[in-house]
């Protein structure tokens, strides 16, 4: 789910790193890497994936001081620790909430993992009453209505903050301008919810897939 | 930025966590320092200034950093039972089958232990591996120690409650009681503006 990208500062003056003369005292590549990871940390990089950060600087030129500021400007090629699982990789996580149409999954500094109800293993379906779905294992029902008539014994939870393990479907990048505020009669109107940046569709309707207990020894079960 | 490469390497979870707690002890041996350098030079009567020989570690760093150690921690990846060698072994081991990278790298990430997991991560598994499939199980048992314990997420106090908080005994590789101290006093003379005030407090805890 980790791996490793390069990235070269552009020539223009803004993609430069300038290191503040109050870093002078440290090593140079000391402040450098903090001046990165101040700005690539944590932060999604469109078509990359998210910042986690810097593994290594591998080429750093020379520190120049330009007219008007105190900084040492420098150019740097440099490599980050970024976030993307690729297509079809298993990874797991923790269920952070559920709704009809998907569950959203959690790894902790990532939380855009979603689960389409139709990537669950069939027959299953939500139950509104304990805000999770469930599966019915070996069952030939398809109509929830059916479904929502069984007996609660034979079900098979997706329970909220269980681990569970997917598979990564697709990714998705988002790079959504901000644009000018709209007002309508002079008030303000509520743009629509943003998009995540970088979000994951993933599927855990296959064998060895979905919650870890359901596929855990015999004697873990008695807790799924 | 310009992206010369996207993807010149993967990397392993373990990998990735052993660099991030490193990264976390060298900020935690910064931050004791610069503290004692303050305290220093409070006692010597010097007008504290800002020390101009930390770095200021950014908070989107802080949040990632730590918020990936507990999750890369947890008890449900196999990262606290994995070693550096373990994990060389188990490569070299696999190197006899005809895996793919990223087959081989989900192997060392998830360490199946059960067939039935290995089945999700390896494609098409009882056509290209027919027999196979316990063998690699148990190379997978094989590199994993016994859970040492040391991969608890507790670099801030707080973290414990959500995972479990029953089996973490005191045999934690750093010592993370003493920098959980540190973070608390770094956080106070943070918010303390009087250093008069600072000073005193500090003269208490001597």
């Amino acid at each position: 789910m980790f791996n490793l990208s390069i990235l070269k500062t552009l020539s223009n003056d803004k993609d430069t790193v300038a290191v503040h003369p109050s870093s002078f005292g440290l090593p140079p590549e000391e402040a450098i890497i903090a001046e990165l990871n101040k700005k690539y940390a944590n932060r999604v990089l469109h078509d990359v994936g998210l910042c986690v950060t810097v593994f290594d600087l591998s080429e750093v030129g020379e520190g120049k001081v330009r007219y008007g500021d105190g900084h040492l400007w420098y150019k740097t090629v440099f490599r980050l620790i970024i976030f993307r699982p690729f297509t079809s990789e298993v990874i797991v996580g923790r269920v952070k909430t559920s709704d009809e149409q998907s569950i959203r999954v959690s790894v902790g500094f990532f939380d855009d993992i979603y689960i389409p109800s139709i990537y669950l293993p069939q027959p299953s379906c939500f139950d509104p009453d304990k805000r999770s779905h469930f599966w019915l294992p070996d069952s030939q029902l398809s109509d929830p209505q059916e479904l929502m008539d069984t007996p609660t014994d034979g079900r098979l939870y997706i329970a909220q903050g269980a681990p569970i393990r997917l598979r990564v479907e697709a990714d998705e990048f988002f790079d959504d301008e901000p644009g000018p505020p709209k007002a309508q009669n002079g008030i303000a109107v509520k743009t629509e919810a943003k998009r995540a940046p970088y979000s994951i569709i993933a599927s855990i309707g296959e064998q060895g897939l979905g919650s870890i207990s359901w596929w855990a020894p015999l004697e873990e079960e008695g807790d799924s | 930025m310009e992206i010369l490469n996207p993807r010149s390497a993967l990397l392993s979870n373990f990998e990735v966590l052993e660099l991030l707690r490193q990264f976390e002890s060298e900020h935690l041996t910064r931050t004791k320092t610069a503290i004692r350098i303050k305290k220093e030079e409070e006692a010597a009567g010097v007008p504290s200034l800002e020390n101009p020989a930390t770095t200021q570690t950014s908070e989107n760093f802080r949040t990632i950093q730590i918020e990936a150690i507990q999750y890369l921690s947890a008890d449900y990846l196999p990262t606290s039972s994995q070693t550096a060698d373990g994990i060389t072994h188990l490569v070299k081991d696999l190197a006899q089958y005809d895996l793919t990278k990223g087959e081989k790298l989900q192997i060392v990430n998830l360490a199946p232990t059960q067939p039935v997991e290995l089945y999700a991560i390896v494609e098409e598994i009882e056509d290209r591996f027919p027999d196979e499939t316990e063998v690699i199980c148990n190379r997978v048992v094989e590199s994993l120690s016994a859970p040492t314990l040391t991969g608890s997420p507790m670099i801030v106090p707080h973290s414990s409650a959500a995972n479990s908080s029953l089996n973490l005994g005191s045999s934690l590789r750093y010592p993370e009681d003493e920098d959980a101290d540190v973070v608390d006093e770094m956080m106070f003379d943070d918010t303390g503006e009087g250093a008069g005030i600072e000073g005193d407090l500090d003269r208490e805890d001597d």
